[in-house]
């Protein structure tokens, strides 16, 4: 059987874009966020402004391509426009702007926009992620034993990455 | 409808707020919950955070926390490490995550205020906080900069 496709950073290239599915923010999300982190919004109804953020990584795992090898997420700059009430919808677009190889793996650095229905960019930043480099024999990537190594590296890299 | 009009307003304002303050908050054990609590409500299932066996055989031994689950829970430790902020809104962050989060880790928030500034909005204020997430033996787990908007008094 062969191992789930992945995406490598050997497959990323600069410039290459994606845009997620929606989702609409409900309730229910802010009830178990704020169940999880005690962290709410400042007034009743409106959306925690890291919510969507949380959620737009989500929607990143529902893309119709085999997903990033990330080994770590490094930093994060973020800017938050404009607030969000239960009940809207978002979606996520992204862009690689950034590719720096290291031994072991390689930092990506995309900009991403969260948009909500009526298409206002109500956040937006930058993820720096270490992924993880195709393995010499690709055969093995499902296996432990391989994740191990990219993983190894992974703590590696995100100690002391940027 | 505010409820605060009807009440003393104790929340600090921007005027009120001075540069240098330091803050720390209780701490707070990050449980297998929380991280499946967290995928779930995210829909982050990377296998760093889900898959117990294959992350014994990585260098963390065991499931990760996801960063930006640390990320929301110092947003939340924040609140219980001062007396509220008169916040109208969260604008902006600068943040790096430097070390795993692991079930068990016990995480706390040290913060520090490092700049005010003027706003384009007359009624309010920028706040700067620096801010570490340290986990139980004092190490940095994630750290970074917080751009709060705090209203004025009386404004």
């Amino acid at each position: 059987m062969n191992p789930p496709a992945k995406l490598y950073f050997d497959d990323v290239g600069i410039g290459d874009e994606h845009r997620t599915p929606a989702i609409t923010v409900t309730s229910t999300h802010l009830a178990l966020y704020g169940a999880v982190t005690s962290d709410a919004a400042v007034e009743a109804g409106m959306v925690p402004e890291l919510l969507p953020l949380c959620l737009s990584t989500g929607l990143g795992w529902r893309l119709p391509r085999p997903p990033l090898v990330v080994l770590a997420f490094m930093a994060l700059e973020w800017h938050i426009l404009k607030a969000l009430a239960v009940g809207d919808t978002i979606y996520s677009r992204a862009r690689t702007v950034g590719k720096r190889t290291l031994r072991e793996a390689g930092v990506v650095i995309e900009e991403h926009e969260i948009v909500d229905q009526r298409g206002d960019v109500v956040q937006r930043g930058r993820f720096t992620f270490l992924v993880g480099k195709r393995p010499a024999r690709d055969a093995g990537a499902g296996s432990p034993s391989v994740g191990a190594g990219t993983v190894g590296a992974a703590s590696q890299g995100g100690s002391h990455g940027s | 409808m505010l409820f605060w009009g009807a009440m003393t307003d104790d929340r600090r304002f921007f005027d009120e707020i001075e540069v240098g303050e330091e803050y720390e908050s209780p701490g707070r054990t990050v449980t297998e919950s929380d991280i499946v609590l967290f995928a779930g409500v995210s829909g982050d299932y990377n296998i760093l955070h889900t898959d117990a066996e294959f992350m014994k055989q990585s260098i963390f031994g065991e499931r990760i926390a996801h960063g930006l689950l640390g990320l929301a829970i110092q947003s939340g430790l924040f609140t219980r490490a001062t007396r509220a902020y008169a916040t109208v809104a969260f604008v902006g962050l600068r943040w790096k995550f430097k070390a795993p989060v692991k079930i068990g880790d016990t995480i706390r928030l040290r913060a520090r205020v490092t700049a005010k500034r003027e706003s384009e909005k007359p009624e309010c204020g920028v706040v700067t906080l620096e801010r570490r997430l340290l986990n139980q033996r004092d190490e940095i787990v994630q750290e970074g900069e917080t751009d709060l908007l705090v209203e004025r008094r009386g404004v």
